[in-house]
Formats: structure tokens, C-alpha cells, sequence
């Protein structure tokens, strides 16, 4: 087995006298689905926020690609490689789709203190966004204000933009977020269509994606990680049905 | 060029201003009133502050309530390399004063920008209500510091004898001034949309736009607002250079915490984000004072309330209102 | 240099810090609770200072202007707050430096309006224009050390109103998360109102107690506006304990430094310029002072959002 791409090892996160994160361990390896599920409350967003460096850990570390990103800032973390996307969306709502995944592949290829050149009219930032934007389902509405995009296509933007900077693991928490039925499907069609190319650690609610999507599974009570596996190993198992899954898995 | 019947509004507006201000100190000196040139100057040059804090205010999005502190240390490099030029001596026994202009107005803009780079690089580890008090502090901070500097005259300021002096040209004629002061402003509205149109300028725009995104994207943010935050600085450190030369003094007034607060208001009555707004904001600021100060001299009781209705109720400004919604940066 | 001079001049230090507490004390919990950067809270100093002085020159009373002060600038803080801040609370923070600038412009001219541009002068207090030995051969003036325990007395009652009273807890819980505190059902509004009112009268009692020792005069709110916010971000924006720690070590190292700085200088530098270099740099000290702080905790001492 190839080593994990990236490990959370015993992480504790206390917000006053809540556990948020309570020793929690998680590895997520290249080219793999990861899905990282629990009912609301157990710390999901938090472990989330730890992984991507928005949150420094009270103890526990993270390793990404072989370092210990522990300590590293989000920026730097996003540098080496590891994109996410919000739950909520988070757009640069003001600026066109193009300009939106653009921005991501200026941010990938660096020389950012240019201060001559139009960077709208620069084809090495717009043929890649205009790339992007078809690998997500978006060619054609490249021109449109990302403030002006229906709810699913900003959750689709909200992935080009993550997908943009050619990362090496993607945190998506919940990108299905608000979308219908059908969005949801094409969502997971793109997913799947990602396997193997990069690792996605995926936070959702949806079990039916889970299930459809992931090779592993982590499930998540109370800050720390009660079970850990492939999704059948996780559907068959004690523990999880009753924190989690119900009588109906 | 341009062809007159498919000018956009906000063309239309450009060229109309661009004439008056071409035009102004011809028509003032016709009509026998050489006041409205010095007023006009005025305008150009307080212009120019707003517009360099319109760069990170209103495209970087950073409320930096101290601009107005390198606005004055650009002033105050002028007179005080001035002042040296004119007794011989040297200042701090190194540097031999003068009034070459073509050295005396960079030496402001790279002092101011220094300036800005320190206090930037303290103040921007922080952020929002943190950051406005702490700009305004360090800027407060640079006013007592000239206050207390007797040597150069304290808080009754420094008298420079003259104007600096520009090879070819007579800054003393302020007709000659006035043009001057016009150029470098439209040099710096030209490099300013080409900086805001840049790859650098995307970043500044991205950041105030979303920080937490680009912060996701990679970008190390801080690095990008510290830049600009000390560009802006020099550009504001030339408008000093010039508001000394246009007064022939320099006081610790220049820099006062209430003078940021002017700029900053010239800059939201012209319109944020548009570095040409802050510059009809600027106009029309002084031109009111000019005004309500003749009616009354309690003219401020009529532009605090005032403000706070802009605040409330204008946000496009007066050139959003002039010349229409344009494309956004 | 002797050590009578220095503890005059702690003394001082303290005086001032107890000032800048008053004034930080309410600033710092209406940033903290309602996230609004406020300007005018020095205009409610310097209508706390001219009430004062107006009623203790009508009456010739210390004590009655004074207590006259407190309601007039809580009155005053309260209106402003229910008129014109309100709408700012879900603003950004450019509007509300801009409208609360817009404020200070108002107020000061509706008081050189009502009072006239010159400053007003305040006397001290007959009961307290004398001096008191608090150290065999040292007298003090009796004046300031009643600021000084003024002060103490208003950081002990601040302590008690906000760690055990029910509104305390309230003040507490809403600078650490004002959205809970309105979804636990709260009148909010009526919280920030008085929150408001809190802060509005300690600048006023600062103000009427700043009467005899600085003029009386329009503008003279800016200054130790600024003071203040220095105050709260050495502090940590939303902590009380913050505030007076703050303002005690800005007071003693303002004065302190204004005190000494030349005089140490002297010992290498000529006189001239080590008084001109002393008190170039004594008028920065507490800014250098900010930005060392800063630069090891970006959110004060004590930030009470952690």
C-alpha cells in the first residue's frame, strides 16, 4: 500500500469545554475518494478547517506529501498542493466565471508582481480558465457574473476553481450543497470522472453518493473516528449503525 | 481616435473634464481671477492623495484611516531638503539639501513609500477594526514626532522661500504649476489602470473581493497588501511634495488624523474603486469648502451630518452617478 | 533624578492610565459586543468636560458638575446611539468610520457653537486643591489621586457588574459571540443601547474629571481618542481587563517617558540634543510600544475572542 497523502494523527481541537476534534485520525491516500461522514455535531467542519490550515490544532499533527503542514499556513498548504472548497459558497461574486477560475490559475502559476500586462486579455490564464470551466459542465457561461450563476453552477465553480490549481489532494466539503437531484448527479458523474487523477477527501451528507463515490469511508462521532474502511466494511458495521446510519443502511 | 458619436458615457465624462482642465487657467487668467488656478491646483494635487489611497481603499478594500501621514512626510521631505538647500548645510549631516525637483519629488515618493512599508508591514497583521486604529495611531503618531521637531519648525511648520525647480520650467508661474501638477496626475491615472488591470492587480481585487478564497487559492495575501499598501504611500508622498511646493510650507497639519479623514471622504463622494472618482471627489470637496466657508463659518456642522448621509445613501459616488456603471475591476 | 521625582511621576503615569481606562473601558466592549468602530466616543468626553464645567461654574460646585456630567454624556451617547448608530451595526467598517467621523465634525462645531471657540477653564475642587504627604516629604496633588481612586473604584464596580451580575454576563457572552446572544433571545438592541450608555457615561466622568487638569475646548476629544485606541489594541478589542492593563502601561510609559527620556539621554548626548531627540521620541514611545506588541500578539493582550 502507497503511503497516505495526507494523515491526521490524534488531532484535538477544544472550543472552551466542547471536544470538537477528540483524537482524530484520518489518511487519506493518492488517486483515492475518501468520504468522511458523521452527524451533525461531530466535528466535521472543524476537522476540515485543521486539514486546510484554517485551524491550528491544540495538539496532533497533519502530514501532507511527506511534511508535516502542521504549522503551515492555508496559503502555503493550498501552494503544496492541497485545494478545498467551501461548503458555503465562496466566490468572488463580483467577477465572471472565467475571471473567478482564472484568478485560481494565476494563483497556481505564480508571477503575481506583474504590475504591466492586462491579466484579462493574458492567454496563459484565460485558455486554462476557459479549460477548466468545461471540465466542469460551465463552457459558455464563462462571461456571466458568478453573482448572476444558478446555485448549482456556482457549486460547480465553487470545484473549477479548487480544480484549477492542479492539486494533488481535494478537500470538498459538501459540494452538493443546496443543488436539486439532477445537478447532484452530473456533480458526481465529474467526481467520478476525477478517480484516480488526484485524492479527494470528501465531507457529505448525501449516503447514496457516499456510497456510489468512495473507496473508503471515515465515519465521525464526537470528534474522533469510530470507524474507518471500505464502504461495504462500513455499511456492515455495529457501531456505525448506531451512531449513525440507522436501521436503513 | 475616438469617434465622437460612439462615446461611451463614461468617455464623454473623461473628455469633458480633461477639456475644462485643460482649459482652466487660460479662462481663470482672461477673466482676471488667478485664485481659481491656485484653487484648481489644489484640486489636482489633493486629486492625487485621494486617488493613491483610492488604490487600497477602494480596490484593495484595506480602510487605512492614516494616509494622510505620507501625504505630509512627502511635504515635509521637500522642505526640509529645501530648507538645507538653502542654508548650505546638510540634513542629518549626510544628505545635502536642494531644490532640483527631478531629485527632491522622488526622494518624497521613496521616503513616503519606505514610510508606508514599515508601518504596512506592522499594520497589515491585522485587520479589521484593529487595522483602522492602528493606521490612524501610527499616522497620529508622525504628527506629534514633526510637532516636536523644533529644528523644523515645529507646530508652526517650515516656510520654504520658493518652489522647487524644475529644468526648463518656472514653477513659481502658477499657471505653469498648474500644469505640471495636471500631468504627473494623469501620468498616474494612466499607470494606475494598467496596475489595476494587471496580474498585481487581480490579487488586490481578489483580496478585497474574498480574502478567505484567495487565501485557499495560495496566494501568501499579505505580501500582495503590503505592496500596494507602499505604493500608494509614495504616490500620496509625490501629492505632499507638491501640496509644499503649491503653499511654499509645510506644517504637521499636512498629516493630522483629520486630513485622512478628508482624503478619505473625497475619496467615497468621488466614487471607491474607480481611482478617477476620488479625483472629481477631490474637486468637488474643495469647491464646497470654498463655498459654505464664505456663508459660514460653521460650514462643518453642515458636512458631518452630510457625510453620514453619503455614507448611508451614495455609495456609487459622484462619478458613478456622472458617468454610469462601468465595467467593474 | 531622585526617587520622590520618579514616584511623582509613576503617580502621574497612573493618573493618566486611570483616564485612559475610563475611556478604553466602554470603547473596548462596544467594539467587542456590537463590532462597531466609533469614532465620536471622544466627542462624548468633551461633552462630558463642558457639562461639567458649565454647571460648575453655575452652581460652583465640583461635585454638582460632576454628577451633572454622567447623565448629560449617558443621555447624549444613548440619543446618538438610537439616532444615528444604529444603522451602522450591520454596515461595514469603512461606513462606520466615515459616519462617526461625520459625527465628530457635528459635534464639534454644535459645541463651538453653544460654548465658543476658547477653552472653558475648570477649577479643582476646594476640598481637594490642597496636597497629601502619601510619602513622608512627597506632597501630591490631592486632586489627582482622587482621579486615582476614582478610577480603582470604577475598575472594582466594572469587575463586579461584569463577572457577577446577570448583565455582566450577558456583556461578556455578547464580546465573545453577539450572534448567540441574540438567539438565546436577548433584546439585543436594548443590551447595546445600554452597553452604550455604560461607556458614554465613564467618557463623561473622564471628561468632568479631566476639567481642571487639561483646558476644556473643542477638539480636545480627538486626542485622547486616539490614545484610547491605542489603549484597546495593546489590550485586545472586547476585554475590560485588557483595557486597564492597556491603559495603565500606556499612562506610565507616556509619562514616564516624557519625564525621563531627556534626561537619560543626556548621559550620551550633549543637552540640546538629547532633550530635542527625547522628546522626538517620548512623543512615539507608546506607539513603538503598539507596534511591539503587535508584533507578538496580533490581537492585544487579552483578545476576548480568542
Amino acid at each position: 500500500m502507497s503511503e497516505a497523502l495526507l494523515r491526521a494523527s490524534s488531532l484535538v481541537k477544544r472550543f472552551g469545554a466542547v471536544m470538537a476534534s477528540d483524537g482524530l485520525n484520518l489518511e487519506v491516500y493518492p488517486g483515492e475518494i475518501h468520504a468522511l461522514i458523521g452527524p451533525n455535531g461531530a466535528g466535521k467542519t472543524t476537522a476540515v478547517a485543521q486539514l486546510s490550515g484554517e485551524m491550528c490544532p491544540d495538539a496532533g499533527s497533519v502530514q501532507f506529501d511527506g511534511r508535516d503542514v502542521t504549522r503551515l499556513s492555508a496559503d502555503a498548504r493550498a501552494r503544496a498542493g492541497l485545494a478545498r472548497s467551501f461548503q458555503i459558497t465562496s466566490l468572488f461574486l463580483g467577477f465572471t466565471a472565467e475571471d473567478n477560475v482564472a484568478m485560481a490559475i494565476q494563483a497556481h502559476q505564480g508571477h503575481s508582481f506583474r504590475f504591466w500586462g492586462n491579466a484579462r486579455e493574458d492567454e496563459t490564464l484565460r485558455d486554462p480558465a476557459r479549460a477548466v470551466l468545461a471540465r466542469v459542465g460551465l463552457d459558455g457561461r464563462g462571461d456571466v457574473p458568478a453573482a448572476n450563476l444558478a446555485h448549482g453552477e456556482q457549486r460547480q465553480l465553487e470545484l473549477a476553481m479548487a480544480l484549477a490549481t492542479e492539486p494533488k489532494l481535494l478537500l470538498l466539503d459538501e459540494p452538493m450543497a443546496g443543488m436539486g437531484h439532477d445537478e447532484s448527479q452530473c456533480m458526481v458523474e465529474l467526481l467520478a470522472g476525477l478517480k484516480g487523477q488526484l485524492a479527494i477527501l470528501l465531507v457529505e451528507h448525501d449516503m447514496d453518493v457516499v456510497f456510489s463515490l468512495a473507496d473508503r469511508i471515515t465515519v465521525l462521532v464526537y470528534g474522533r473516528s469510530i470507524a474507518s474502511g471500505a464502504p461495504e466494511d462500513i455499511r456492515a458495521n455495529a457501531d456505525v449503525r448506531d451512531a449513525y446510519l440507522g436501521a436503513d443502511a | 481616435m475616438v469617434d465622437p458619436r460612439n462615446l461611451t458615457r463614461r468617455q464623454a465624462v473623461h473628455l469633458a473634464a480633461l477639456a475644462i482642465a485643460l482649459l482652466l487657467p487660460a479662462v481663470a487668467l482672461g477673466l482676471d481671477k488667478p485664485f481659481f488656478v491656485t484653487l484648481a491646483s489644489r484640486m489636482l494635487i489633493y486629486g492625487l492623495a485621494a486617488a493613491s489611497l483610492d488604490l487600497i481603499l477602494g480596490f484593495g478594500g484595506m480602510v487605512s484611516f492614516g494616509h494622510a501621514a505620507f501625504f505630509g512626510v512627502g511635504g515635509y521631505t521637500v522642505g526640509i531638503l529645501f530648507a538645507h538647500g538653502f542654508d548650505g548645510s546638510a540634513f542629518l549631516g549626510l544628505f545635502p539639501g536642494g531644490d532640483n525637483a527631478l531629485i527632491v519629488w522622488p526622494m518624497a515618493m521613496l521616503v513616503s513609500g519606505l514610510l508606508a512599508l514599515v508601518i504596512g508591514a506592522v499594520s497589515l497583521r491585522t485587520g479589521g477594526v484593529y487595522f483602522i486604529m492602528i493606521t490612524l495611531a501610527f499616522a497620529q503618531m508622525l504628527y506629534y514626532f514633526f510637532v516636536s521637531l523644533e529644528t523644523y519648525g515645529g507646530d508652526d511648520g517650515l516656510s520654504m522661500y520658493g518652489r522647487s525647480r524644475l529644468p526648463g520650467l518656472d514653477l513659481s508661474d502658477d499657471a505653469t504649476f498648474y500644469y505640471v501638477c495636471l500631468a504627473l496626475l494623469l501620468v498616474f491615472l494612466w499607470l494606475g489602470r494598467r496596475l489595476v488591470a494587471s496580474r498585481f492587480g487581480m490579487v488586490i481585487a481578489g483580496v478585497r473581493e474574498n480574502e478567505r478564497r484567495m487565501v485557499a487559492l495560495g496566494f501568501p495575501v499579505y505580501r500582495y497588501k503590503l505592496a500596494c499598501f507602499a505604493i500608494a504611500g509614495a504616490v500620496a508622498g509625490l501629492a505632499g511634495a507638491l501640496a509644499a511646493n503649491q503653499t511654499e510650507f509645510v506644517s504637521p497639519g499636512l498629516m493630522h488624523w483629520t486630513k485622512s479623514g478628508e482624503i478619505m471622504v473625497m475619496v467615497i463622494m468621488g466614487g471607491m474603486g474607480t481611482l478617477v472618482g476620488p479625483v472629481f471627489g477631490a474637486a468637488v470637496f474643495l469647491l464646497l469648502e470654498e463655498v459654505l466657508s464664505k456663508w459660514t463659518e460653521h460650514w462643518m456642522i453642515v458636512l458631518g451630518p452630510l457625510l453620514i448621509l453619503i455614507v448611508l445613501f451614495a455609495k456609487r459616488g459622484l462619478y458613478g452617478w456622472l458617468a454610469g456603471r462601468g465595467k467593474t475591476s | 533624578m531622585t526617587a520622590l521625582l520618579v514616584l511623582e511621576q509613576v503617580l502621574n503615569g497612573l493618573q493618566l492610565g486611570v483616564m485612559l481606562f475610563l475611556l478604553a473601558a466602554g470603547l473596548t466592549l462596544i467594539f467587542g459586543i456590537m463590532d462597531m468602530i466609533n469614532l465620536a466616543h471622544g466627542s462624548l468626553y468633551m461633552v462630558g468636560a463642558f457639562v461639567a464645567a458649565t454647571v460648575a461654574q453655575w452652581t460652583g460646585s465640583f461635585m454638582l458638575g460632576l454628577l451633572a456630567a454622567l447623565p448629560a454624556a449617558a443621555a447624549v451617547g444613548m440619543a446618538v446611539e438610537t439616532i444615528a448608530l444604529r444603522t451602522l451595526y450591520q454596515r461595514n467598517h469603512l461606513d462606520q468610520v466615515l459616519a462617526t467621523f461625520g459625527l465628530i465634525l457635528f459635534f464639534n462645531e454644535l459645541v463651538r457653537i453653544i460654548w465658543g471657540p476658547r477653552a472653558i477653564f475648570m477649577d479643582v475642587p476646594e476640598a481637594l486643591s490642597g496636597t497629601i504627604e502619601i510619602v513622608p516629604g512627597a506632597p501630591y496633588p490631592a486632586f489627582r489621586l482622587a482621579i486615582i481612586a476614582v478610577g480603582i473604584a470604577v475598575a472594582v464596580f466594572l469587575y463586579f457588574l461584569i463577572s457577577r451580575t446577570r448583565i455582566g454576563m450577558l456583556i461578556r457572552a455578547g464580546a465573545s459571540n453577539r450572534e448567540m446572544v441574540g438567539a438565546l433571545g436577548v433584546d439585543v438592541k436594548l443590551l447595546f443601547t445600554l452597553v452604550f450608555g455604560l461607556g458614554a457615561a465613564l467618557a463623561g466622568l473622564a471628561g468632568a474629571m479631566a476639567g481642571p487638569i487639561f483646558a476644556v475646548e473643542v477638539g480636545m476629544g480627538e486626542g485622547v481618542l486616539i490614545l484610547t485606541f491605542v489603549v484597546i489594541v495593546i489590550g485586545g478589542i472586547g476585554s475590560v481587563r485588557g483595557a486597564l492593563v492597556g491603559a495603565l502601561l500606556v499612562g506610565l510609559v507616556d509619562t514616564l517617558g516624557r519625564a525621563f527620556l531627556p534626561t537619560l539621554l543626556r548621559f550620551v548626548a550633549d543637552p540640546a540634543t538629547a532633550d530635542g531627540v527625547g522628546a522626538s521620541v517620548a512623543s512615539m514611545s507608546i506607539y513603538i510600544l503598539m507596534a511591539a506588541v503587535l508584533v507578538w500578539r496580533p490581537r492585544g493582550l487579552f483578545p476576548a475572542h480568542g
